[in-house]
């Protein structure tokens, strides 16, 4: 495979034998990982709740030159990667796969480095049918109450969960105003790199409450 | 001499705590119950609050084992029970440094009733692979143990009751994974865990009086389960009756079943519960009703040897 080829088609070629298993979840999480990822420094942890977004986090690393073409086209192969991201690959210190735990998980290790006086953020990708689990808002509580300013969440709003519309699922909206009335700060960008990285960049300045940065998928 | 579970568990962990600054406690508003507020009280910034959300709780407690810490969490069996799939699919699947240490299991909160005893706990957590499960017999033997668990590398679930905690030991040398015998017998060996321990002890003398032999062993550590000490003292007893304050399916009674049906087929008792509890004033009159006293596993006994 051409290291040129755009993400977008790796991605694709890549689930093609696997049934496009959760190919466009994973498409309208690309842009987000692969700013976080040029972001993140070497003290950040990165956390992606939406683990079933691992191919597209699989293409990033193939991107970074972390995986080889043979690796990616492994995927959920017996002992190929795994089809939702664990512990232990790289930049991944929390297995996912259950959704609505990953932000707990965030919070659990900011207050670890907190503690422990040590720099650096964490950013947690969270999907926005994942907002579904009542956990996602018990983290979000927990995050605002202790001030938790070194977590950085991402929702991937794409508009779709497994079985339709989001908002004809479960609605999200207004969901601004709900991450505000948690005590959270919160910016909304377009789903594109640009976009995302200098929202990330504000996001690290702000101190005392912890931030989330919308990624509004614009078809 | 009746001691408290929790007493001994708030106690130790403050002592703990000053010897090991990773030592970090989580809790869901139950402090003052669990008695993890003394661990507050010595060291408030290593005491934190998420309020009434044990599954955030648990998630948070993976973070910070992530992160270096050990975390102990506790709060009330049955409710941290609600965070189950939390502790299968991050704590025990990525075989994080987590201690779960719930009181208040079993029949212990008798006046709650059934909605907050816990009877299946270890059971659930018993089938996660990674997860070491403990259950003291008393109030001496859980700093000897707690401080076995923090040691260890990796989840432990430590299940504790509320108070009455009779005195099995004056000075427990318990070693973590080793069964404890605290009496040898020809006839039949008693295998209990936590409070059942002092009621084996009592069946025991009572059926040493009608001439039957009886051997003691107090489980504590119920996975991994010390299978050879198990089954060095099964192959001289005629029958072989477990103890527990939990239900017969999936704890004790059948990790023990399963040893020996497939290593040594024995004659077995199960004594436990198959039913949710209920609301009680007295703690013993629920252990009565639930046939968890030395009367009446005498009398089990006594049917299946005669």
């Amino acid at each position: 495979m051409s290291e040129a080829l755009d993400p977008r088609i790796k991605l694709q070629s890549m689930l093609q034998p696997v049934n496009n298993f959760h190919l466009e979840s994973s498409e309208t999480c690309l842009e987000i990982l692969s700013a976080v990822l040029e972001e993140k420094g070497e003290k950040d942890v990165v956390i992606l709740s939406k683990g079933h977004s691992a191919p597209a986090f699989y293409v990033m690393l193939h991107e970074m030159g972390l995986l080889s073409d043979e690796e990616l086209y492994s995927f959920a192969d017996i002992d190929g990667l795994p089809s939702h991201v664990i512990r232990g690959l790289p930049f991944i210190e929390v297995s996912s796969g259950s959704l609505g735990q990953g932000l707990s998980v965030g919070n659990g290790i900011a207050m670890a480095k907190r503690i422990d006086g040590e720099d650096g953020y964490v950013y947690v990708i969270l999907g926005d049918g994942e907002l579904d689990e009542g956990q996602v808002w018990e983290a979000a509580m927990t995050a605002s109450h202790h001030r938790l300013d070194r977590v950085i969440a991402i929702v991937d709003r794409n508009y779709f969960q497994l079985t339709g519309d989001t908002e004809e699922i479960l609605s999200k909206e207004p969901l601004a105003d709900k991450w505000r009335a948690f005590g959270w700060e919160v910016m909304e960008v377009p789903n594109r790199k640009e976009e995302l990285k200098k929202a990330l960049e504000t996001a690290k300045k702000l101190e005392g409450r912890p931030k989330v940065i919308i990624a509004r998928w614009e078809v | 001499m009746i001691e408290s579970f929790r007493e001994a568990f708030g106690r130790a962990l403050v002592e703990l705590g000053g010897e090991n600054p990773n030592i970090v406690v989580l809790d869901a508003d139950v402090k003052s119950s669990t008695k993890t507020a003394y661990f507050e009280r010595a060291f408030p910034e290593r005491f934190i609050q998420v309020g009434i959300s044990e599954q955030d709780m648990v998630s948070m407690a993976g973070g910070l084992a992530i992160g270096g810490k050990i975390p102990v969490v506790s709060a009330f069996a049955a409710f941290l029970m609600r965070a189950w799939e939390q502790i299968r699919n991050t704590i025990a699947r990525d075989n994080l440094n987590v201690k779960l240490v719930p009181t208040h299991s079993g029949f212990s909160d008798h006046m709650d009733g059934s909605s907050h005893q816990c009877l299946e706990d270890i059971a659930l957590m018993r089938v996660l692979p990674n997860m070491t499960v403990v259950v003291p017999a008393d109030a001496p033997s859980v700093p000897v143990l707690l401080r076995q668990v923090v040691e260890l590398e990796g989840p432990v679930y430590m299940r504790l009751g509320r108070d009455h905690a009779p005195r099995v030991y004056d000075s427990p040398k318990l070693e973590l994974g080793k069964a404890s015998v605290l009496r040898k017998g020809s006839d039949v060996l008693l295998v209990a865990a936590g409070v059942m321990v002092s009621v084996a002890l009592e069946t025991a003398r009572k059926l040493e009086e009608r001439g039957i032999s009886a051997g003691v062993i107090d489980m504590h550590t119920i996975k991994p389960l010390d299978e050879e000490t198990l089954l060095k003292l099964a192959s001289k007893a005629e029958l072989v009756v477990t103890l527990e304050e939990h239900s017969i399916h999936g704890g004790l009674g059948g990790a023990v079943a399963e040893v020996l049906s497939e290593k040594m087929p024995k004659r077995l008792i199960r004594i436990g519960t198959t039913e949710f509890g209920r609301s009680s004033r007295d703690y013993f009159a629920l252990l009565e009703r639930y046939g968890l006293t030395a009367e009446s596993v005498v009398k089990k006994v006594e049917v299946m040897l005669t």
